[in-house]
């Protein structure tokens, strides 16, 4: 069974073709490098994915079944979750607060629904501890490396039960140790079941953590291979057009 | 509370205790009661500006708004003789309309809030002048409210109304901010609206809630100060007011960029801009002197304030190196 399969995707915006017939199946708890140059159509696929716009032509299947998403949220109710770039989390917030931000728990007080601080800690501390981060939920994510604040994007993905986690560059905006952290956390998502799919420059991280490298060249898949049966040197080569096809 | 809160709370028992000492009439119970009249009035407005300073943006037309309502308050009941509570609804009904507008035109508009509320700023003040072609608004002579009379500007041991409202007011807001759902969104908008809005949050609701909570108080203080002054003069009713509304919410920790901020704070911040006000009489300094006083008085606070922080970090910093080098 695939967690997610693509059938011939593509996307036109006007008269350019950002999508060409991309096709893709991942499995529960792979680990997929999405891999292409500088306007290949990574980003359009993701939010293709991410129900941030919906394909010109071409299926989404989640669980072999197909579905339509008209709107972000119609793609995290079916258990697709993002982990941008920018790091889509408040700085002055504490870290319990941004895992639960937009899905607040709440208790009642007589009429009145108050935020449930308590439960917000205690939930957020036990999905630290399955990430193996050493993340406090008290403290404020603008006093945090890099990689525990990817912890607490990570933490977002499994409150929600996700079923595939987008990553957007998550190893491009921090140092080299935290990294190995970042690559840490993606392993825990896939041993917890959880696909992935990392859309990366860094050739090192790829190869260091993914089952399968996509490459994606002008809108066309020109490579969905084994990484251990890959090298860098070839998809290197795919990306910049070197190699025509794997 | 937080340590912000704290030195504020600290500051003010400090100037106090100076004025004290130089004028003992600080603490006498009539002085002390119309202080408290005063902290209410500015008070209740103030923490509606802190709600928008929260989210990042301002609110300039919080002076204009009380003039333009209090004159339309007053018309109404005195002029129109409109019953007292369907006059307060009208006016707070207007109060929401005039912060919906601001919020639809700041989210769907993706207009400035500076801009927007500047421009709110010379209209409502404009309005009022224009309809009372700048005459006085008051009510008749000779003519009483007893029960309006009683929430605004009677007092209970003592203690105004007015002052009253602004702590049910402040305890109401401080459960809104820090123990509701939309409290937890307000902070998420003001720092980073667009984590916010990938996190599935109304980034525009929370927003136009804000201006709309601001503008209600607003209203509610028109009505105060109506009450208060008894006569509304278009020109000068209200002037300034956003910008003590502003001094307080800053003073009281909230961060012009967004995101931060305690209802406890704006309140001292409230009281203490007051106390700078009777201090200003009570020694006696000429009144002109006023703005500079309270100015003067600001600028050393903040400053103080960051000082004081930044030497926390140093020290901090130190014991952690200390901790370090033991083997």
């Amino acid at each position: 069974m695939n967690v997610l399969e693509l059938k011939n995707i593509s996307k036109r915006y006007g008269a350019i073709q950002a999508l060409d017939s991309v096709s893709l199946a991942i499995a529960p708890g792979e680990v997929v490098g999405l891999m292409g140059d500088n306007g290949a159509g990574k980003s359009t696929l993701v939010k293709v994915i991410a129900g941030n716009f919906a394909p010109t032509s071409g299926d989404i299947l989640i669980s072999d079944k197909k579905v339509a998403f008209n709107k972000p949220l119609d793609a995290q109710k079916a258990g697709i979750e993002v982990v941008y770039q920018d790091l889509a989390i408040c700085n002055n917030l504490s870290a319990a607060s941004n895992v639960f931000l937009g899905r607040e728990p709440t208790r009642r007080i007589g009429p009145i629904k108050v935020v449930d601080y308590a439960f917000m800690r205690s939930k957020s501390a036990e999905l630290f501890a399955r990430l193996k981060s050493e993340t406090r939920p008290r403290d404020l994510v603008h006093k945090m490396s890099g990689g525990q604040r990817q912890a607490v994007a990570i933490a977002r993905t499994l409150l929600s039960d996700a079923k595939i986690v987008l990553m957007d560059e998550p190893t491009a905006a921090i140092s080299v140790r935290q990294v190995a952290e970042v690559l840490n956390l993606i392993r825990q998502l896939s041993d917890h079941g959880i696909a992935v799919v990392l859309i990366s420059h860094r050739m090192p991280d790829v190869f260091e953590v993914a089952d399968k490298v996509v490459v994606l060249r002008r809108g066309e898949l020109v490579a969905d291979k084994k990484a251990s049966q890959s090298s860098p040197e070839e998809i290197t080569g795919l990306i910049t057009g070197a190699i025509e096809h794997a | 509370m937080q340590k912000k809160d704290i030195g504020l709370g600290v500051l003010i028992i400090v100037v106090g205790a100076i004025v004290y000492m130089q004028n003992p009439l600080f603490l006498s119970p009539i002085n002390l009661g119309n202080t408290a009249n005063l902290i209410g009035l500015f008070g209740l407005f103030a923490i509606g500006q802190g709600f928008v300073i929260m989210t990042g943006g301002i609110d300039l037309s919080v002076g204009s708004v009380i003039a333009l309502l209090g004159v339309l308050f007053v018309d109404m009941v005195g002029k129109f003789d409109v019953a007292w509570p369907i006059a307060v609804a009208i006016t707070i009904g207007l109060g929401v309309l005039i912060g919906l507008a601001h919020g639809i035109l700041i989210t769907r508009f993706r207009l400035q809030p500076f801009v927007v509320t500047l421009c709110g700023l010379l209209i409502y003040r404009g309005i009022a002048r224009g309809y009372t072609a700048e005459s006085t608004a008051g009510f008749p002579f000779g003519s009483s409210y007893p029960q309006l009379e009683w929430l605004t500007i009677g007092r209970s041991f003592g203690v105004p109304h007015s002052f009253i409202a602004m702590l049910i007011v402040a305890a109401v807001m401080w459960v809104v901010l820090h123990h509701t759902v939309f409290g937890r969104h307000l902070c998420a908008v003001g720092k980073n609206e667009e984590a916010a809005r990938f996190s599935g949050i109304n980034t525009r609701f929370v927003t136009i809630a804000a201006y709309v909570i601001c503008a209600v108080l607003a209203s509610i203080a028109a009505i105060y100060f109506a009450m208060f002054t008894k006569s509304v003069q278009p020109s000068s009713h209200g002037n300034f007011y956003e910008l003590y509304a502003i001094a307080a919410a800053v003073l009281g920790g909230c961060s012009l960029r967004g995101g931060e901020g305690s209802v406890i704070g704006i309140v001292l911040g409230a009281v203490l801009l007051q106390e700078l006000q009777n201090l200003v009489n009570l020694l006696g300094i000429p009144s002109s002197l006023n703005f500079a006083v309270m100015g003067a008085v600001i600028l050393l606070g903040v400053l103080a304030d960051q000082q004081f922080a930044a030497y926390r970090t140093r020290r901090n910093t130190e014991r952690a190196l200390g901790l370090l080098q033991k083997p």
